[in-house]
């Protein structure tokens, strides 16, 4: 067992984990986030997507211990101010969320674009997305919501 | 699921080594993007070292004309790293394209070296940089070159007690270079082929040629005798048929005839014609 | 008017927060875990089972086999066939024999490694060719499953007549669904002692009943609640981790979870069925088509699930949504060792439109005719015959989409060397095939004052509980969403049936219409049109009990005749166009969807936002079955190498709403789950063949298959 400090969607948060857990497993089974999800366990479908410092990562393949001293933030961050990321806003909007399994993954990865590159064009969106599988939807109403979203985060700034 | 293990995170180099000499059955991981695929399939270490946190393994430097850069550095990082894409375009563009995002913020170029995939993308484009690896234990310190370091499919030369500190790597300018690459799908896809390239010409005629191909042989290698053929050989098409008619031969010497390649030699053909035409 | 809106969904908000409960998500850690022992041999009897070391293991509850069941140890969507667990004999690799029930999940994990189980080999039926001539026999009563044939006119007498016959063969192989969340669920004893199922299903009513035959108790007993479920395309028709949870919670009275990995989804649910297709096609000069005959051989493995379902359907959709006089159709489904095949997606139509898209197109080119000219000929419009003799009475709007289709056509110019278009034209019979398949719901008020919609439909992701209340909405004339939904319950609802064969705006929509109308003869009787305001109403009638009003809705189909299949075998029909551009790269056999056209006939978009989505995934399928999918038993059984499409492999997509409307559905809409895929394939293997001048007859076409092809081109 270690004990790993990290900030969680802005909060500080101290756990105690296995030396063999995954952050995946630590995040589902001891701090009850659940919206981060299993779809393969091996890196190949991205619904355990996370930010560490702010980029994508397969929480699937990192190990919990990683996450020490690092800021981690799932999807939860997104809303945590009280309101509705525009992200999450233009996801509900355009019809970008079939069946949800992928979503949280999704926005983590558009937010995460979002935060180095106000302005996307449909390549950069693409690309952002290329590491999460969505069975359903085709990606495009997750493609058009993450554009315009980014229109109004342009607007708000 | 992984199986049970105990983990400790190297704060640096020192710290990783005396770990290496000290534990019985020690594993390092980097970005685990190889390693914890493993061990969820069943494989199992008494020590797993956490080393993607070591200063010393995340920096690039430049002396005497070469570029070391840190084993435990990022594909995202050097895809995106200025020095990389100045010095070498193919490795840039080749770490550009392994996985997703996610596994290239997540995936090294020392785990990609270490793990010695023969479809690992990072090795044909550091075969055409000659490239040295850093390998260092609590006692000994030696440098070797890639071609040494990898003895078969998914084994290297790396004693369990080393630790792959950098990789040096010869730069190449005023180059035409590339990394071609093909793949099942049009991304996060291992490559079924992959070609690093690095081409000179001067008045019609190749002055210089460097190529390694990928994922074709059991180790990604370099067809020197092609490189030879085409130095100083004028750039026409009877050269580049010869050429490339060389380069298949090495490899069915390498590897005898294989199933896959009915699909990989022609493909490889078309490539290295592009390739050579320019 | 909530009918037309693009109605934002009512599960959207809880997904985009994280905050859904999918079925992996409902664990706690007070549950045991449950896992399955499956087979190694694709077909072997069992000859000792060793499970000492398993339950020597600290923290290991149970080992159930097929003796613990104490009901019937049979389940089926149609037939009562498979067992739940093996018993003495596997017949695929991947069956369930045993469940390990533990403590933890790492136990029950490691516990059901350690049981042993000594095989003996049978001769293993790795084809269905095989399976037509071997002597062993995976069932009693045979290998042949089922032999549906359609049998309009003479096909014979239609070849003589004419000008151009083309003949080829087709093949396709096992596809997974591949949703993202794995099945998962998990069960508890309530305080009536009931058992409790919440699961990732698309049918809680089945299941139900199901349970309750594997336990031997009545299905009052049974609870069956559908969790958020991350997707389903067919796969989570069949009963999976549903009833090892119910026998779990049985034998140890204690909370179970399961949660399948990947790879045990692989191995643990159906695959689309692989077909070979015979295919011949006659025409006139004119273009006018005279006969098809079609044979088609498919692989349902060792059990039917829906074998027979897409035995018959495929063979009544086998010339495509075209008028032929002359049809001649034997299609057979055979017993196998590989994996079960069973609902997906099409139900065999997607495979069949691969066929007769490619000849449809093969013909124009021999008598020089466009492909999309040779389309509008022969299509099926109202007051067509189908293959089946159904008369097309009205909404039948395949021409409108090949028109809604035919400027990108006419306009197309090709990208230079690589770069080809291809078409491809689908209908697909909505609802189940010539079997009754009804839906009943209910409704009734709150006490507070709002109209409450109990319905057991499960919406998996396409949106049904958004488009059913817009329905109600109209249906009773409301101004706004005033209405609660119960939903995916069996104790809350009445059986909807399944959420499969696109038919869940049609028919559950129909039955949701039948009981708005009964609500809204009482709410007239009250004054609410009048301007009595709902809240009001309802305080008044809840001291009599607030009224229920039930609505149901079966389509009206007849059975198809047992030896040609002729008869009415769906109520209505949805139609489509697509038109994909392709680039191929010739040096590496990599195909690239461009852009795609995609036109659909969907009666009515009840929510357009929603109909899109629907298209933009079936396109997304399509260019995986088109390209890159291909489950093969021992090789591709993870995400890292049986491949989906990324956004990076998607076209760009238009859709092209058609709106023919369906008088016997609900504001007249039809459906569009599964005819969003179907023509998708086709259209990008006749681009293809219009970029390269290969023809490629087999699916996928993935990088290895189109480079040598285009290599045999080259030496030809
Ligand atoms: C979904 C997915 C897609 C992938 N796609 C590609 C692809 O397209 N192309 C490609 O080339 N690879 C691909 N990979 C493989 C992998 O991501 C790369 O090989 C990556 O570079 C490995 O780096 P890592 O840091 O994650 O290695 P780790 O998993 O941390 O380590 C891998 C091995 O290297 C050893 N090692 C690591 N660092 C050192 C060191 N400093 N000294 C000594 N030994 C060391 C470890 O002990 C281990 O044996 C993919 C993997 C996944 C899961
Ligand atoms: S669970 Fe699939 S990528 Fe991590
Ligand atoms: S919405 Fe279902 S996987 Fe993306």
């Amino acid at each position: 067992m270690k004990t790993i400090s990290f900030v969680l969607n802005g909060k500080k948060t101290s756990i105690e984990v296995d030396d063999n857990e995954t952050l995946l497993g630590a995040l589902r089974e001891r701090l009850g986030i659940t919206s981060v999800k299993e779809g393969c366990g091996i890196g190949e479908c991205g619904t355990c997507t996370v930010l560490v410092d702010d980029e994508p990562h397969y929480s699937c393949l990192t190990l919990a211990s990683k996450a020490n001293g690092r800021d981690i933030k799932t999807v939860e961050y997104l809303s945590s101010s009280g309101v509705l990321h525009p992200l999450q806003e233009a996801f509900i909007k355009s019809g970008a969320v079939q069946c949800g399994y992928c979503t949280p993954g999704m926005l983590l990865c558009a937010y995460s674009l979002l935060l180095k590159n106000a302005d996307p064009d449909a390549r950069d969106i693409k690309e952002a997305i290329s590491g999460n599988l969505c069975r359903c939807t085709g990606y495009i109403q997750i493609e058009e919501a993450i554009k315009n979203a980014a229109e109004i985060c342009k607007c708000d700034r | 699921m992984l199986p049970k293990f105990a983990s400790v995170i190297a704060k640096t180099r020192e710290e990783a080594l005396s770990w290496l000499s000290s534990l019985e059955n020690p594993r390092i991981i980097a970005g685990g993007t190889d390693l914890m695929v493993k061990m969820r399939a069943g494989k199992q270490y008494s020590h797993v070292i956490d080393v993607a946190g070591v200063p010393e393994l995340l920096t690039m430097t430049e002396t005497d004309g070469r570029l070391s850069v840190g084993s435990a550095m990022t594909h995202a990082r050097l895809s995106t790293s200025e020095p990389i894409i100045r010095n070498a375009r193919s490795l840039a563009l080749a770490c550009g394209l392994v996985g997703s995002p996610q596994i290239r913020n997540m995936g090294t170029i020392g785990g990609n070296l270490a793990n010695a995939s023969p479809a690992a993308d990072s090795i044909p484009p550091l075969l055409i940089h000659d490239a040295v690896l850093v390998l260092e234990s609590k006692e000994t310190r030696r440098r070797v070159p890639l071609e040494e370091v990898i003895v078969a499919p998914y084994v290297t030369s790396i004693d369990r007690k080393e630790l792959l500190g950098s990789v040096e790597i010869n730069p190449l300018r005023g180059y035409r270079e590339g990394y071609r690459r093909v793949a099942k799908r049009a991304t996060w896809a291992i490559s079924r082929l992959g070609v690093a390239f690095a081409i000179k010409e001067d008045k019609g005629r190749f002055t210089d040629v460097k190529l390694a191909i990928g994922s074709c042989t059991p180790m990604p290698f370099r067809p020197k005798k092609v490189e030879d053929l085409l130095k100083g050989a004028e750039k026409n098409e009877a050269i580049i048929t010869e050429a490339i008619r060389m380069a298949l031969e090495e490899i069915k010497l390498i590897s005898g005839i294989r199933p896959s390649y009915a699909y990989k030699l022609p493909v490889l053909k078309g490539i290295l014609e592009e390739v050579l035409r320019g | 008017m909530f009918i037309g809106q693009d109605i934002t969904r009512v599960d959207a908000l809880d997904k985009v927060l994280g905050t859904a409960a999918f079925a992996h998500d409902l664990k706690n850690n007070t549950m045991l875990f449950a896992c399955v022992v499956r087979s190694s041999r694709p077909h072997a009897m069992i000859r000792k089972i060793d499970a000492s070391a398993a339950l020597a293991l600290d923290g290991v509850v149970k080992v159930l086999s097929h003796k613990d069941i104490p009901g019937e140890n049979l389940f089926g969507a149609i037939k009562k066939d498979q067992p739940f667990l093996a018993e003495g004999r596997v017949r695929y690799k991947g069956e369930a024999i045993l469940v390990v029930v533990g403590v933890t999940e790492e136990i029950a994990r490691k516990a059901s490694g350690l049981v042993e189980i000594e095989y003996e080999d049978l001769e293993y039926i790795s084809d269905p060719f095989l399976s037509m001539r071997s002597a062993i026999l995976i069932h009693d009563g045979g290998n042949l499953l089922s032999h549906r044939k359609v049998i309009k006119g003479d096909a014979g007498k239609g070849f003589e007549s004419s000008d151009v016959v083309v003949e080829n063969t087709y093949s396709t192989t096992w596809i997974d669904h591949a949703y993202m969340e794995t099945e998962a669920g998990i069960g508890y004893t309530d305080e009536r002692g009931h058992i409790v199922v919440a699961s990732s299903t698309q049918n809680i009513h089945y299941k139900m009943k199901e349970i309750a035959r594997l336990l031997a108790i009545p299905p009052e007993q049974v609870r069956v609640v559908q969790a958020t479920t991350g997707g389903g395309f067919g796969g989570k028709l069949d009963v999976t981790v549903e009833g090892y949870i119910a026998l779990a919670v049985y034998h140890t009275k204690r909370p179970v979870v399961m949660r399948y990995t990947r790879e045990e989804s692989f191995l643990g649910h159906t695959k689309r069925h692989p077909l070979y297709i015979e295919y011949k096609t006659g025409a006139g000069k004119d273009g006018n088509l005279t006969a098809v005959e079609v044979n088609i051989i498919g692989d349902t493995g060792p059990y039917i699930s829906y074998g027979e379902t897409v035995c018959l359907r495929a063979a009544v959709h086998a010339t495509g949504p075209y008028e032929v006089p002359n049809v001649l159709v034997n299609s057979r489904m055979f017993y196998t060792n590989n994996p079960v095949s069973g609902a997906m997606r099409g139900f065999g139509v997607p495979q069949l439109a691969l066929a007769h898209e490619s000849q449809l197109d093969e013909i124009a080119e021999r008598i020089g005719m466009d492909p999309l000219d040779i389309r509008m000929k022969n299509a099926l419009k109202r007051g067509s015959l189908t293959a089946t003799s159904q008369v097309l009475h009205h909404s039948a709007g395949l021409l409108e989409t090949l028109k809604g289709i035919e400027p990108f056509w006419r306009a197309r110019r090709k990208q230079g060397p690589g770069s080809g278009f291809g078409l491809g034209c689908m209908y697909y019979g909505i609802g189940n095939t010539g079997i009754s398949n009804p839906s009943s719901c209910y409704l009734t008020f709150t006490p507070e004052g709002r109209v409450e919609m109990h319905s057991g439909v499960c919406d998996i992701g396409q949106g049904s509980d958004t488009v059913l209340l817009q329905i109600l909405c109209d249906a009773l004339g409301m101004e706004e969403m005033g209405i609660d939904l119960v939903r995916g319950d069996t104790d809350t609802s009445l059986d909807a049936g399944s959420t499969s064969a696109s038919r869940q705006t049609y028919i559950s929509g129909m039955a949701v219409c039948n009981a708005a109308q009964k609500m809204r003869e009482y709410l007239e009787g009250q004054g609410y049109y009048s301007g009595k305001p709902l809240k009001d109403i309802c305080r008044e009638a809840a001291e009599k009990g607030l009224p229920v009003f039930k609505g149901h809705f079966d389509p009206p189909t007849t059975a198809p005749d047992p030896e040609t299949s002729q008869g009415a075998p769906y109520a209505t029909y949805a139609f489509a166009t697509h038109m994909t551009e392709v680039h191929v790269d010739e040096v590496t056999g990599v195909c690239k969807a461009v852009k795609v056209h995609a036109a659909h006939d969907v009666g009515r978009a009840i929510n357009v936002s929603n109909v899109k989505g629907q298209i933009y995934g079936g396109v997304a399928m399509g260019v995986g079955l088109a390209l890159m999918e291909e489950f093969i038993p021992g090789k591709t059984e993870s995400f890292d190498n049986y491949y989906l499409p990324t956004s990076m492999d998607m076209p760009e997509v238009e859709a092209i709403v058609v709106e023919d409307r369906e008088p016997t559905g609900p504001f007249g809409a039809k459906g569009v789950g599964e005819p969003a895929l179907i023509p998708q394939a086709a259209a990008i293997v006749n681009a293809i063949k219009d970029a390269t001048g290969v023809r490629m007859r087999q699916l996928p076409c993935d990088i290895e298959r189109l480079k040598l092809a285009l290599e045999k081109n080259k030496i030809k």
